[in-house]
Parts: structure tokens; sequence; C-alpha cells
């Protein structure tokens, strides 16, 4: 069984590592909790439904506009909800933060309706379905695709933020605004592009979950969104590699603890990891790094 | 200051006070209309119990739901089990609220903003988990049905024993709470402690230069809070003498945020037409919707859309505390006077 | 408290008020006014959407046929979200609303306890068509009534008909959601099989919501279960049957009656199949009455006619055949009901003949099938 459950926590766990990458490149360029990270998540995976259900598209280039399509959303809601209070106090921006994460919930029930729907059968490439029993777990080739994916995604989003200019230019503003504005970084464009790179990562994850779950509705967005949030938190946030850990971590304890302690508890474990992270070790495992260099104000 | 005449605001307050002591009399008042405002009375105390952490101490609670659930299943479970007297549990409720505020403030106020933020939330969640799986203390999802709703026992002197019924007698008691809730804010707000709270709110380093110890008065604040929040569920578990976990959910800390945030975060009686106006449109829009055959639901699309708009136009919300009220005038002066001077 | 903020601020409550004056007002109509309260929007609108098919097809039989007494019928409506606090809002317009005499309703159990105090104390007579809870009828205290089993009875029909002669199985594996149903349906499924001789491999729990439910599958699956109970709703149901499925499980699925639906199948797929349920009501198992009724219901509705529908179709049959004797008086209305006390004074509908005891509940039959090639098949 201890097999079985680490393939479930480390599927689980990339799902988490996928969206808590988002969250905490946003909150490392300008300390913003962006609540409505998770509703991002959950329109990745009713736009690819409406791609695949309304257009007829094949489930890859469903899957690319899907992403493409959480970037977009993510630019808006930094242009259209947080540019605007970029002077405000931070209780300003959280506040608004929460009330689009609500806005967008409702307005995916008002379009989508809020019943949980199924994804549309026999769109996924047949080697999904494709099961192998090995002796102590079991393995299916859609397992192996989320495995593939968030690996391809954090080793591409590591190369994005060491070897690119861009990714300079995010470093530079997470560090210090002012002085990444003052040696020429277009600090707005940067932080929008953030905003993209998360919004499209945070898409394929609602996508490959409301796929792999086969349910999607409109609040799919807020409990994962939480944990998500409490996997960068232990990770320390702001760190990159950090958020990856804390999702794999937080998604095996997850699967274990459901699996060996109490499964009534599970979204519990989540909680109580961010609550005891925060309050002992509010830097998390690779906080410590991070913590001395960021500025305060 | 001209202290001896009575000033427009407290006609209003008064004015207000009688029409909402005759009210039930009215000929157009139903049950049902009694029951929407017994609801708004019942927000107000929330808004009012929030309002201390955000509004006071300009701290952000996400969590607020959970004491209000602790009140309520405080309430609940003492009636269900013992059949205590609601006069009992009141100051019970309140203070099993305090303490649960003082058990969570303690460790986590001293961290920042956002950090403390999430762990309010987190803290509300775990609340509403628990009450959900531990069925030998709380029935979890089976609820609480049937707790006896409130009654004057006049009987140790002969008198009657007299059982709350229908909607009248609660309208008179959330009256009251709601004056007694309104009367220590404002004891609270003129007091030391509210001067402490408010230099924190405006600038923490300055307040501990003043020799003001932060943790000690955030978590008193918090703690207060907790209590008003407890009261408030004590009420409500007597009076709809049904509780589930689920009705403890994250959406009530964010309404009640809502409400401070519209009606004017830290100003005692912004937060009380925040909470008048959020919950009548509340209703308001439910019919509204079901009459046009759309989702009844949605109505929480305009909520969320209401904070946004007012954090970016006018996050003082309608009635601003006094302070920002005058930036916020000397600022229209100052515009004022800069156009006269312009095409002057 | 000078400025312009106050005056926005009490312009806005002035506006408010005066709408909401308007809003709530009661409007007065020579009709028979019932209510009929249930999810009709939100996760539960699924059953909210049999309720009312059901009612408006006898709805619409009634009034073609000249409504009660020469009076036209007139349904209204109360959204309650299948949750408590809903409900009691709900139960607060019906019961001060003078108009209306009888509630059909609600649907989900914890949103009938939470109104049923209210309805108590207006004196307003209830019949449900849905919730089974086993403590509603205490709670009604005579102003309740339903036509559909309870879950004590149903657990145990599980334990020893389905599982036990018909299966013919022995470990049982049992997985429930954490809610007022589920919880009450397995506790009487566990007492039912312990005397039936059953071993029960494993209880796991989730909460409403749940989508993975590998971990706690893997777990009870470590033991080697005959067969899985699906003791919850049909939307985990078919969630748990798929993934249940993926992990190697081959053995048969059963549950009850909340898993009758035609979305477990939709969503289930081709995991859906060999999973056995109990529901109070089947077409094919029904008389004339009954099975015309199906036909009016698919040529209505256009989908095949589920329990809830036909339960509720009854329960407006019943109301009808008292109001008629009685009138519309809500206590006479109600003692009408209790009168329906034996056999003889039942009420024979599409769902069989409906008659209650001194707490409002009723026995009524229990129906098995079962999912096969994809469609909902009778199972004997």
């Amino acid at each position: 069984m201890f097999l079985q459950q680490l393939v479930n926590g480390l599927t689980i766990g990339g799902i988490y590592a996928l969206i808590a990458v988002g969250y905490t490149m946003v909150y490392g360029v300008i300390q913003l909790i962006n609540f409505a990270h998770g509703e991002i998540y959950m329109l990745g995976a009713f736009f690819a439904v409406t791609f695949i259900v309304g257009m007829g598209m094949p489930f890859y280039m469903a899957f690319f506009l899907a992403m493409l399509c959480g970037a977009v959303c993510g630019m808006l809601l930094d242009v259209i909800a947080y540019r605007p209070l970029r002077q405000s106090p931070r209780l300003a921006c959280l506040i608004t933060a929460i009330g689009m994460s609500i806005f967008l919930q409702n307005l995916a029930m008002l379009i989508w309706g809020s019943r949980p729907k199924p994804f549309p059968g026999n769109t996924l490439p047949a080697w999904f379905n494709k099961t192998w029993h090995l002796t102590h777990f079991s393995l299916t080739g859609f397992h192996l695709f989320i495995f593939a994916v968030t690996i391809i995604m954090m080793v591409g989003l590591h190369l994005l933020i060491k070897k690119t200019r861009f990714g300079k230019a995010m470093r530079a503003v997470a560090q210090n605004k002012t002085m990444a504005s003052l040696a020429g970084v277009n600090v707005n464009k940067v932080i929008t592009l953030t905003f993209a790179v998360a919004g499209a990562m945070g898409a394929a994850a609602g996508l490959m979950v409301g796929a792999f779950y086969n349910s999607l509705y409109p609040t799919m967005g807020y409990v994962a969104g939480v944990k998500a949030f409490a996997a960068a938190v232990l990770g320390g946030i702001g760190s990159i590699p950090g958020a990856m850990l804390g999702g794999i971590v937080l998604g095996v304890a997850e699967a274990m603890g459901a699996g060996y302690l109490s499964s009534l508890y599970r979204d519990g474990i989540s909680y109580g990891v961010m609550i005891i992270v925060i309050v002992f070790i509010p830097a998390g495992f690779f906080g410590v790094l991070i913590k001395e260099t960021k500025k305060s104000i | 200051m001209d202290q001896k005449r009575i000033s427009n605001a407290t006609l209003l307050k008064i004015g207000i006070l009688i029409l909402a002591l005759v009210l039930p009399a009215l000929p157009f008042v139903s049950q049902y209309f009694l029951h929407v405002i017994i609801l708004i009375y019942l927000y107000m105390i929330l808004a009012l119990g929030l309002n201390v952490v955000p509004g006071f101490n300009g701290l952000l609670d996400l969590g607020y739901v959970g004491f209000y659930g602790i009140g309520a299943y405080t309430s609940g479970l003492l009636t269900y089990h013992f059949g205590l007297s609601f006069w009992l549990i009141i100051p019970l409720a309140f203070l099993n609220g305090a303490l649960w505020g003082v058990l969570l403030g303690a460790p986590t106020l001293r961290l920042t903003g956002d950090y403390f933020a999430i762990v309010t939330f987190g803290f509300s969640e775990l609340v509403v988990l628990f009450l959900t799986n531990e069925i030998w203390l709380t029935r979890g999802p089976l609820g609480l049905p049937g707790i006896a709703p409130p009654s004057v026992d006049l009987s140790w002197f002969g008198g009657p024993v007299w059982e709350f019924q229908g909607e009248l007698p609660y309208y008179y008691l959330a009256i009251v709470m709601v004056l007694a809730t309104i009367f220590v804010m404002q004891r609270v707000q003129d007091s030391r402690l509210g001067r402490a709270w408010f230099a924190i709110r405006d600038d923490e380093v300055a307040a501990v230069s003043c020799g003001i110890n932060l943790l000690v008065y955030k978590v008193i604040a918090f703690g207060i809070s907790a209590a008003f929040g407890a009261m408030g569920g004590s009420f409500f578990a007597r009076w709809v003498t049904f509780l589930s976990p689920d009705m403890f959910k994250f959406w009530e800390s964010f309404l009640v945020l809502c409400m401070i945030v519209l009606g004017g975060m830290g100003n005692i009686w912004g937060v009380m037409v925040g909470a008048a106006v959020l919950v009548s449109l509340s209703e308001i829009l439910r019919d509204l919707l079901s009459a046009l055959g759309l989702p009844v639901e949605i109505r929480f699309l305009a909520f969320g859309l209401i904070m946004v708009l007012m954090m970016r136009f006018r996050p003082a919300g309608i009635m601003p505390i006094r302070a920002v009220a005058a930036q916020m005038r000397a600022g229209r002066v100052k515009r004022r006077r800069a156009k006269a001077t312009a095409s002057g | 408290m000078r400025g312009k903020g106050s005056l926005l601020g009490k312009g806005l409550i002035f506006g408010l008020a005066l709408v909401f004056c308007m809003v709530t007002g009661v409007m007065a109509a020579d009709t028979i006014r019932i209510g009929v309260a249930g999810p009709f929007t939100g996760d539960a609108a699924a059953y909210g959407d049999n309720i009312k098919a059901g009612v408006s097809l006898k709805l619409a039989e009634i009034n073609a046929a000249g409504g009660i007494n020469g009076k036209k019928v007139e349904l209204v409506w109360g959204d309650d979200l299948c949750q408590p606090k809903e409900g009691g809002n709900v139960a607060s317009k019906f019961a001060n609303d003078k108009s209306i005499v009888a509630v059909i309703g609600h649907v989900c159990s914890s949103a009938t306890l939470a109104g049923m105090p209210i309805y108590v104390r207006a004196k307003m007579p209830v019949i449900s068509a849905t919730s089974t809870n086993e403590t509603i009828g205490k709670v009604g205290q005579g102003w309740f009534f339903r036509n559909c089993y309870t879950d004590d009875f149903q657990g145990r029909y599980l334990a020893s008909y389905v599982v036990k002669d018909l299966l013919g199985l022995k470990k049982v594996a049992v997985f429930h959601e954490n809610n007022d149903y589920a919880i009450g349906l397995k506790d009487s499924f566990m007492a039912g099989a312990k005397d039936s001789g059953l071993e029960v491999t494993g209880v796991e729990g989730f909460v409403k919501g749940t989508t993975d439910f590998t971990p706690q599958l893997t777990k009870l699956l470590r033991d080697k279960p005959e067969t899985i109970f699906l003791c919850g709703y049909h939307l985990e149901g078919a969630l748990i049957a798929g993934q249940a499925r993926k992990l190697g499980f081959e053995g048969p699925l059963f549950g009850g009656d909340g898993i009758d639906n035609a979305d477990y199948i939709k969503i289930g797929g081709e995991a859906a199949n060999n999973t056995y349920l109990t529901v109070p009501f089947l077409a094919d198992a029904a008389g004339p009455e009954g099975k015309k009724f199906a036909e009016d219901y698919l040529a209505a509705n256009g989908r095949e006619v589920d329990w809830m529908s036909a339960n509720a179709y009854d329960c407006l049959g019943i109301l009808a055949d008292v109001i008629a004797k009685v009138g519309t008086d809500r206590q006479k209305i109600r003692d009408g009901l209790a009168a329906m006390n034996s056999a003889e004074a039942g009420f024979e509908g599409v769902t069989g003949l409906t008659y209650f005891n001194e707490v409002g509940d009723c026995s009524k039959p229990a129906f098995v099938k079962k999912v096969e090639g994809g469609k909902f098949v009778p199972a004997n």
C-alpha cells in the first residue's frame, strides 16, 4: 500500500507544486498573496472543456490553448485589479484579491453552472487509460502524463528564471523594485508577465486535475488554492524551488495522512501544516536565503 | 466645539432607534420582514466585532467565522445537553470566544499582516473541520436540531416561565444586544486602549517608540473581537434552533469583511450601515434573481465586485472614519481651490 | 458624521428599505397555494429538478381536471440550496405567508431539519418526498409526513437482501460521505450487516467536494473486500467507482437511493457498470399507473423517470386528496394526513400504497436496480 500511496501523493503533489509556484512567483515580485490564483486554475479546466466540447478541438491543442488563456487571465487580473493598487496599503490589495476570487468563482457559476461536470469522455489520448498493474501498485498512462508535464514545466521554469533575461529581470524586481527600475527594467511589464507565466502553469494544473479526477466545478480552485498556498509557505514563500518541493512534500503527506491516519481530516493536514510552518518557521525550507536579501518596504 | 447643542447626527441616531423600537407595530411588517431585520442586527454585532481588528488595528482577520461558530456551538451544545439558560450562556459564549481569541492570537499576532491573515483563515477552516468530524461532540453533519429558544424564567419568585415565540422577542433582544455592543465599542474607542490601537494601525514603529507593547494590545483586540463574534453566534444558535457545521464556512467571514469595508473600516456607524446595506442587498438580490429565473448564488458575484470596486475607488468606505474623512475633505478643498486659482 | 459620506449612507439605506418593503409584500390570490422547497440551484440542483418535474406533472393533471373543488392549484418555489441556513429562510418565508396551506419538501434532510421547528411553530403541515433521515419524525412533532422510506430501513435492506441474498457476498468495504444522510445509512447498514453475518473489512469517510479518493481507496482495497458500499450521493459515487476500477478493483459496487441519478452513469462511464442500488420506485416493477406515469414523464421531460419525481408526484397527489376532503385550513390538512394511518385509509399512487405512522413515517418497499451496459435495469 505504501508504494501506491506514494504514487497517489506524487500525483497530487506535482499538481500542488505547479499551483504553488504561481503563488510564490507573484508573491516574490509584488508581495501579494494572489487569492484569485485558484480561480485561474479552475478557469483553465473550464476553458479546456469548452474548447473540446464547443469547438471540437483535440486534447493537446486544447491543452496549449487553455494554458494561453490562463496566461491572458493572469495578465488581465494584474492590469485590471492589482496594478491600480500598487501604491495602496497591503490590506486593500488582499481584500481586492479575495473580491476577485469570489467574483470569478461566481462568474464561472453563471457561465457554466454550478453543478460538477465530467471531463468529456473519450477525448483523452488513448494511452492515458492504459493501466499497468505492478506487484504493489497500479499506474496509468495519465499518471505518467502528469509526472512528465510537471517535470517539464519545473525544468522549463528553472531555465527561464536562471538563464533568460526575463528571469533576471524577475529576480531583480523581486529583490528591489526601485533599483530594478533604475537599472532600466520595465517593472510593470515584468510583473504582468510574471502573472502570465503563473497563470499558464495554474491553468495547466487545473486542466489536468479536471481530466484526471473527471470532475470540474466552479469552486474547485478554492481548496486547491489554499493547499497550494500552504505548499508555497512550506517551501518558503518567494522561493520557486521551495514551492516545488513544498508541493510535492505536502501532496505526499496528504496521501499518507489520508491513507494511514484519518481521511476526514485530509484537508486539515494542509491547514495544520500551513499554520505550524507559519508560526514556527515562517521562512519555510528555503526562505532563509530569500529573507535576508528582501527589502522590507 | 459646541457640546451643548445636540448635533444632527445624534438626532438621526435617536430617530432611527425610535423607528426600530416601533417597527413591529407598523402595518406592512411581516414575520419574514422582522426575520430579516433581526439578521441585520446580528450582522451588525458581528461587523462591530470584526471592526476591532482590521478597523481599529489595521490587521486583516480572515477567520472571524471560526469564533462565530465557536460561540454558536457553545450555545447550542450547552442548551442541547444541559438545558442551560440563555442568559447564562451569553457570558459563557463571550468568554469562550475571548479565550480562543487569545489562544489563537498570542502565538500568531507577532507575524506580519499577510501571514496573520492566512493563519486566521486556516484556523477557521480547522474549526469547521473539527465541528464536522467530531461527531461524538457536535453531532457533526447531522447537525444540532431542536435547540430550545430562550426563555425568561420567573418561577423563582412565583412568576410564569415565558418562552420566546415568534420573531418579536428575538427582535427586541437583538436591539438590546446591538445597543450594548455599540456602547462597549464607543467606550473602548475613546479609551486608552482605543488610542493605542489607532496608533498601532497608523504606524507600528511609532507606536512602539511611544512605549506601546504591540503584542499585548493586539491580543486584547483579537480577544475582544472574538468575544463579540462568539456572542453573536450564541444568539444565532438559539434563534435558528438548528446548527450545522456548514453554516460556518469562510464565506461568512468574507461577508462580514465586505460589510466593514463597504461601510467604512474603523467607523462604528459605518460598519453598521454596511451590515444593513449588504444583508438587504442579499435578500433583494435573492428575490430578484429567482424572479428572473437566474441562479440565486450569483448575488455573491455582486459582493465580490463591490469589494474590488470599493478598494479601487473608495477604500475608506461609505462612511470613513473621522481622520480619513477629514483628509478627504481637505483634499477636496485643496482641489477646489486649485481649480479656482487656475481658472481665475 | 457630516459630509457626503453619511448622506450617501443614509440615502442608500432609505432606498434599500423602500425596495425591500415592496419586495416582501404578500400577494393575495384565489388559488390554493402550496409551497415546494428544494435545491433548485447549486450543487444539488439535480434533485430539485427531479422534484420540480414530478410535481409539475401532477399539477398539470390537477389543474386540467379543474383544480381542487373548483380552485386551481398554484405552486410556490423555495430554493434552499440543500443547506440548513437557506432551509430556515425558506421555511420562514413559507410559514409567514398565510396563503400557503402546505409545504412539499424539503429535499435534503438537513434542510428539512432546519425548517421543521419553524413549521411546527407556524403550524404548517409538511410532506417530504425525499428526506430520509431518522430524526425528522421526532422533530416534526406531528406536522411532518413523508412518503419515502427511512434510512434505517434502507441500510438494513442493503445488508440483508442486496449483499447477502442478491450478490451472495460476505466481505464489504464501506466508504461513506460525512453527512447526515450517509452516516444514518451507514449506521443502519452496519447494524444490518452484523445481523446478517457479513464482514465489514473497512470503513472510510470523505467530505463533500472531494475529488481524489485514491488514498482512502488504496487503504480499503488492501483488505481485499468483495464489494464496496458507495454510501453517499451519485457524484462522489461515480468518481469513486472510476478510481476504484483504476486501482484494479473488479467486484460489484452497491449503494442507496443517493446513487440513483443519470449522472452516475454519465460521469462514471465504464466504471459505473456492475453497480447495484436500492430505490423507492422502479418503473418496470410498478403497476399500470406507475408505467403510465413513467411514459408521461418521459414525454414531458425527455429523460427517464427517477424515484424522487415519482414520490414528489405522489406527494402532491396525497395533498390534493386531503385538501379536497378537508379544505384549506392548515390544522385540518395536518389532521387529514395523520388520519391516513392504515392500509385502508392510505393513498394509492404511482409509488404504491402510502400511509403514515404516528411520527409521519411510512413503510414502503424498496426495489433494486443495477447498471448494465451503460443503463439502469432492474436487478432481479
